[in-house]
């Protein structure tokens, strides 16, 4: 480790925008809203104050503000943005067209309730919905992840040619406040090379984008990004290896927390993990062998990974802070499909836990396990407290 | 007779998918002759967008990024900021978009990047309708028009784009045809010379969306101006305005019988017509000849 | 394997897509002749000149009238100008004002001497030609730039026929004519004045020195009327008084004279004697809008204190001692014939008046002598009869002029002696005809784009104010300045003449008309055929030619 960064009491939200300040965006366009404005706020601060040299767009909405973000993007410079719930999805058609068009965007999301009816709480469906956008997805569990993988994202969606989407829970992460390490600008500059797209929009070079194509291009064109998606599996653990060895910090694309001899293994992502962590070192202190998997990348869904983890382990519970109405909590089934045919695949119980931002402790998480263990699983995910 | 004196820059190619005749890929040729190559365009789904070419060819010399068609104001913010931030100043961006793009789903992020005063040239090809999915109509079609969506003619009147542009006091708003193209042309030159949101709204006669034959594209956008329907002008910072036409010469119907669109107009209707016209010319004349309040 | 074509990120221009297979007609550049050429008795190439003009080219200009006609100041001043009335910018404001225009290039060729490009004997054959009025004197020129030696037979003191002697000077200068005719001389011309060819054995003494003779003598025998005794003292015949006046005696008259005719010579006559301080009554038998003579002459000649009776025929004249003539007259009704020179007349019922005068000057108009003549040649009334290729019915014998037509101009009587130079060289060369180009239709206003010209008055020249023109014989109408020239010149259509305006180029949406050399080229890779080209040129140069696939 050679890093020399320092240590600064930050909520989520401040751990954010220090690793987008860090990585050296040319272009933000960003559009407030709760609980993603402090990200917002803090970066014109750094801006004001000279810290950060970059052109921040305040446009009238955030489907104009993925718009710029791309077209700033294709123009050939690194770019930043940040939302939540209502703002990504009025920017959905835009995350289309931004991995359609190769834009290499990194994009912070804060998860929160969608509307309707209006609400502020943490809840993931906003960008699950999105799953099929084409645009890489973490889910983080602190701030001090938030701001590593903001850095690492770059490095990623740069090598492949794709935009990248970390999310963090509202409130739970994005305001709650903690000890963070934020690394040095050296460390930084030294992991994320200047961006310099193979194509880009430039007077010199005379080449367009967006111009309507053929069946057959359109086509050869889903399999290459289909391509770079399969790529991101390998280049994110790679991220994460040089980024560990650079300042310590690493975090896997699925983390395996005690899982070793477990008879049950929960499987959830972002700020729950936190809460399914004390939970199993608690059941653990009392003898009852039960682990954790946390899905840090969701996008691409990391199905060897997770297929080797959960080889042999007899009870899998999936704890879903989010429901996708008629098919039940995604991770749930995303697991279901990645597993399927596995020789001695786990049992797979599928709870919807949190939803709409209700909280789960670490108690009622053993009761998640004890009811589990003495159950069939259910085929459909089961609405649990 | 007054020649026309372009400089031919070679920066538009033949080949491209535009209608026999039309005037919009007429336009694109003088404007691009005008602004020259250091320039880069935000295309919409459009008639234009069609004219740039089918993947892998490109009928502008210039790079031509085509995005949603609610977004081209962003989209050409987000080229112009990434541009500065390389330290490029001296590239130009321009949108080129029809009137859907503008005045309907566009306009909100036009309003916005308007009140940002964000440098770019934005040129919206006024063709009154949507008229690359079929002539369906817009805010821009004017009342009574007949369309693919309102076939009985349009109800409604033509929103105005350079009253609002002028209402966002923006430096330079005017409006321009492919019929006179020395106006045109000045005018480009004009707004390549000005900093901030310059919006440059002209009038493009559709022949398949408005019922014209292939040769009279010109003749029509002529005659819009020789009756007032479609006053050539200037509006400077909001306030500043100049009238480029000494008066009208023709009555209203000239314009209009041309048209297929217009065919089932009554006289009635027609009078109504050629009223709002001479109320316009008249707010128009007023305020281009008021001493304005510095 | 190929690489695939990539979705995103263009690697090529359109040009490889020929959209020139999308038409179903490709515009060709033509040049079709504009109403006044078509018009013009010497064929004058019109909208050529003019733009020469509009360039301040006045030198080529010159040259492209030349071609045509060596006369330029002479008809810059007195041709009918049959030109201005098909023009087509009348259908827009007002027509072009041709003639002051060619009277321009004229006047200037006279300022700055220009000569004729020379024009070396280059054939054998030597040309004679009798008569040196109008007719003759276009021939001598045309024939020597065709290469033939040229020997002009003139029976009076003086070149110039009825230019000299029977048009007054305030409408046509001694000094104009002489530079123009001392012009076609130094081309090289055995000039015979004082000599007359009038008999048979004359002719065809003439015709065995010669390869081919023209016959250009004019008409010079005054038409008769009927209720007129020519033998009296206080008769004389119009050709008489011009001659007179022209060669600036005052022929001895009353005071009060009456002109009869409704033509350019009775106009001539009456603004001579009111030069020479006459009270002047012209009696014309047409109605004043059907007089034949020019529309500027009648106003001029009113204008100058004539007084007009028109519609009215003489009937008988007494003679009384003291007060002098009495002139019975009717009002007659007056129908223009089939043919032209052709008329009947009928006197109306009780509109008898009478005119006193002192000396009665009949104009109606002039025939041809034929009399040594109508042994050699057929005739067929007055006239010579000649073919389509000017030959008379004796061979080598060629006629023009007033000779032959009763269409009495001077411009048409120098088309005529143009047409028979090239008649001439043609028998002379080759003795068979050769074909004919059919006439091409001419532009119409239809074809022109209107909208680039912006209306603007014609240019109307200067006259001398009518209390100015008393007792002087100085020019009445004057010429225009040379910014009316240009800015006149500059309302020309120059119809189906293109004057490189690039509307063409400039107006195509696929680039597929391009500059090239001395005009434009259209590419028919590209070329969608919408028109566009067509409808705004402002010439009527272009058409579009429907293709057959």
């Amino acid at each position: 480790m050679t890093d020399s960064g320092t240590r600064i009491l930050l909520t989520g939200n401040h751990a954010v925008a220090w690793g987008a300040r860090l990585a050296r965006p040319k272009f933000m366009a960003c559009y407030p809203i709760t609980p993603q404005t402090p990200i917002l706020e803090k970066l014109t601060d750094f801006q004001t104050a000279g810290k950060l040299d970059t052109e921040i767009l305040t446009p009238e909405s955030e489907h104009s503000a993925m718009a710029a973000c791309i077209s700033a993007s294709l123009t050939g410079v690194r770019v930043f943005t940040a939302t939540s719930c209502q703002g990504l999805l009025l920017m959905h058609e835009m995350l289309h067209y931004a991995s359609g068009a190769r834009a290499p965007i990194v994009m912070c999301n804060v998860n929160r309730t969608v509307a309707s009816p209006w609400a502020f709480w943490p809840d993931q469906t906003d960008s699950l919905a999105q799953r099929d956008t084409g645009w890489i997805q973490f889910y983080s569990e602190s701030g001090q992840e938030s701001l590593d993988t903001v850095i690492q994202a770059f490095r990623i969606a740069e090598q492949v040619t794709n935009p990248v989407l970390i999310n963090q829970d509202a409130f739970y992460i994005s305001h709650a406040l903690e000890p963070v390490d934020v690394p040095a600008q050296e460390t930084v500059d030294q992991y994320l090379p200047p961006f310099q797209p193979e194509h880009f929009l430039d007077p010199k070079r005379g080449e367009s984008l967006g111009n309507v194509v053929s069946q057959e291009m359109f086509c050869q064109h889903r399999k290459d990004i289909s391509k770079a998606m399969e790529r991101a599996i390998s280049v994110a653990e790679e991220s994460d290896a040089e980024w560990q060895r650079l300042v310590g910090r690493g975090y896997g694309i699925i983390e395996a927390y005690r899982c070793e001899d477990a008879e049950l293994v929960i499987t959830t992502m972002g700020s729950m993990c936190g809460t399914v962590r004390h939970a199993v070192d608690e059941m653990r202190s009392r003898g009852r062998a039960v682990g954790l998997l946390k899905v840090r990348l969701f996008r691409p869904f990391p199905v060897d990974a997770l297929r080797e983890a959960l080889a042999g382990i007899p009870d899998v519970l999936v704890l879903d802070r989010n429901c996708s109405p008629g098919t039940g909590g995604v991770l749930h089934q995303e697991l279901k499909g990645a597993l399927y045919g596995l020789a001695d695949a786990p049992r797979i119980h599928g709870y919807l836990a949190g939803v709409g931002g209700v909280n789960v402790p670490p108690g009622k998480i053993e009761e998640f396990v004890d009811q589990v263990q003495q159950s069939e699983p259910a085929i459909h995910s089961v609405w649990a407290g | 007779m007054e020649l026309l004196k372009i400089e031919d820059r070679n920066l538009f190619y033949s080949g491209h998918a535009a209608c026999p005749g039309c005037v919009e890929a007429l336009a694109m040729r003088h404007i691009l002759n005008t602004l020259g190559p250091n320039t880069i365009a935000v295309v919409p789904p459009s008639c234009t967008a069609i004219i740039c070419g089918a993947q892998p060819c490109n009928s502008l010399q210039i790079p031509v990024y085509q995005t949603t068609l609610e977004s081209s104001a962003a989209a050409a913010s987000g080229v112009r900021r990434a541009l500065d931030a390389k330290g490029k100043h001296d590239t130009t961006v321009i949108v080129m978009a029809g009137d859907g793009g503008t005045y309907d789903i566009g306009f909100q992020a036009l309003s916005s990047a308007v009140e940002r005063n964000e440098d770019m040239i934005y040129f919206c090809f006024d063709n009154e309708g949507y008229m690359n999915t079929g002539a369906q109509k817009s805010s821009a079609t004017p009342l009574y028009a007949a369309t693919g969506s309102t076939p009985a003619g349009k109800p409604s009147k033509k929103k105005n784009l350079t009253e609002i542009m002028a209402a966002h006091e923006i430096p330079y708003a005017a409006t321009a045809t492919p019929a006179h193209l020395a106006d045109l042309v000045r005018k480009v030159e004009k707004a390549k010379n000005i900093r901030g949101t310059r919006v440059i709204t002209i009038l493009i006669p559709c022949l398949p969306g408005w019922g014209l034959a292939d040769d009279a594209g010109i003749a029509s956008a002529r005659l819009a101006v020789d009756t007032g329907v479609f006053p050539l002008y200037e509006v400077e910072d909001g306030y500043r305005y100049t009238l480029n036409q000494a008066d009208r010469t023709r009555p209203v119907q000239d314009y209009l019988t041309m048209q297929k669109r217009y065919r089932h107009l009554s006289a009635e209707e027609l009078e109504e017509v050629q009223a709002a016209v001479d109320r316009s010319w008249a707010r128009l004349v007023e305020r281009s000849t008021a001493v304005p309040v510095e | 394997m190929n690489k695939p074509v990539p979705a995103i990120w263009t690697t090529q221009t359109t040009e490889v897509v020929r959209t020139g297979s999308w038409r179903l007609a490709l515009p060709e550049y033509v040049n079709p002749p504009a109403p006044c050429h078509n018009a013009c008795p010497v064929d004058g190439n019109i909208a050529v000149w003019i733009r020469h003009i509009e360039n301040r080219n006045f030198r080529d200009a010159w040259l492209t009238l030349i071609d045509n006609n060596p006369f330029p100041a002479v008809t810059g001043r007195i041709c009918h100008r049959p030109c201005e009335s098909p023009c087509n910018r009348g259908q827009l404001d007002e027509p072009l004002a041709i003639r002051n225009l060619e009277r321009f290039i004229g006047d200037t060729a006279l300022e700055e001497d220009w000569s004729f490009p020379e024009a070396p004997v280059s054939k054998e054959e030597q040309i004679a030609i009798v008569g040196g009025g109008p007719a003759g004197l276009a021939a001598t020129f045309h024939l020597r730039r065709l290469g033939y030696a040229v020997t002009l037979i003139e029976s009076q003191p003086e070149l110039g026929g009825v230019l000299r002697y029977g048009i007054p000077r305030y409408r046509l200068p001694k000094s104009i004519l002489d530079g123009e005719i001392q012009r076609i001389l130094k081309l090289g011309v055995n000039v015979r004045t004082n000599t007359r060819i009038s008999t048979q054995p004359d002719f065809e003494k003439l015709r065995s020195e010669f390869a081919a003779v023209y016959i250009a003598t004019g008409a010079t025998v005054p038409k008769r009327l009927s209720q007129l005794d020519y033998s009296q003292p206080w008769v004389i015949e119009s050709a008489s008084y011009l001659e007179q006046t022209n060669a600036g005696a005052n022929p001895q008259s009353g005071a009060r004279i009456v002109v009869i005719g409704g033509g350019s010579a009775a106009m001539d006559v009456a603004r001579t004697a009111r030069r020479l301080g006459k009270e002047v009554t012209v009696l014309a038998l047409e109605t004043e809008p059907l007089m034949p003579a020019q529309r500027d002459e009648v106003l001029e000649a009113k204008d100058e204190g004539i007084t007009l009776i028109d519609g009215a025929m003489l009937q008988s004249i007494a003679d009384h001692p003291q007060q002098g003539l009495e002139l019975t007259c009717v009002k007659a009704e007056f129908a223009a014939g089939a043919e032209r020179g052709e008329f009947s007349v009928t006197p109306v019922p009780a509109t008898d008046f009478t005119v006193n005068a002192d000396t009665i000057v009949p104009a109606i108009g002039q025939d041809p002598d034929i009399s040594g003549l109508q042994d050699l040649l057929e005739t067929e009334d007055a006239l010579v009869r000649i073919n389509e290729r000017q030959q008379t019915s004796c061979d080598g014998f060629f006629a023009g002029g007033d000779l032959v037509a009763t269409q009495r101009f001077v411009t048409v009587a120098f088309g005529s002696g143009k047409l028979a130079a090239t008649e001439i060289d043609r028998f002379l060369q080759s003795g068979a005809p050769t074909r004919d180009l059919l006439p091409q239709p001419e532009v119409s206003i239809d074809v022109i784009n209107t909208s680039y010209h912006p209306r603007v008055s014609r240019a109307e020249p200067q006259l001398v104010p009518s209390n100015e023109r008393q007792a002087v014989f100085d020019e009445v109408e004057l010429g225009l300045s040379v910014d009316e020239v240009l800015a006149e010149a500059q309302r020309c259509f120059s119809c189906g003449n293109c004057t490189f305006c690039d509307n063409c180029f400039y107006f195509c949406p696929d680039m597929a008309i391009t500059r090239e050399g001395n005009g434009y080229s259209v590419d028919g890779d590209f070329c969608k055929g919408c028109g566009l080209c067509v409808s705004e040129c402002p010439t009527g140069s272009i058409i579009m030619r429907q293709e057959t696939q």
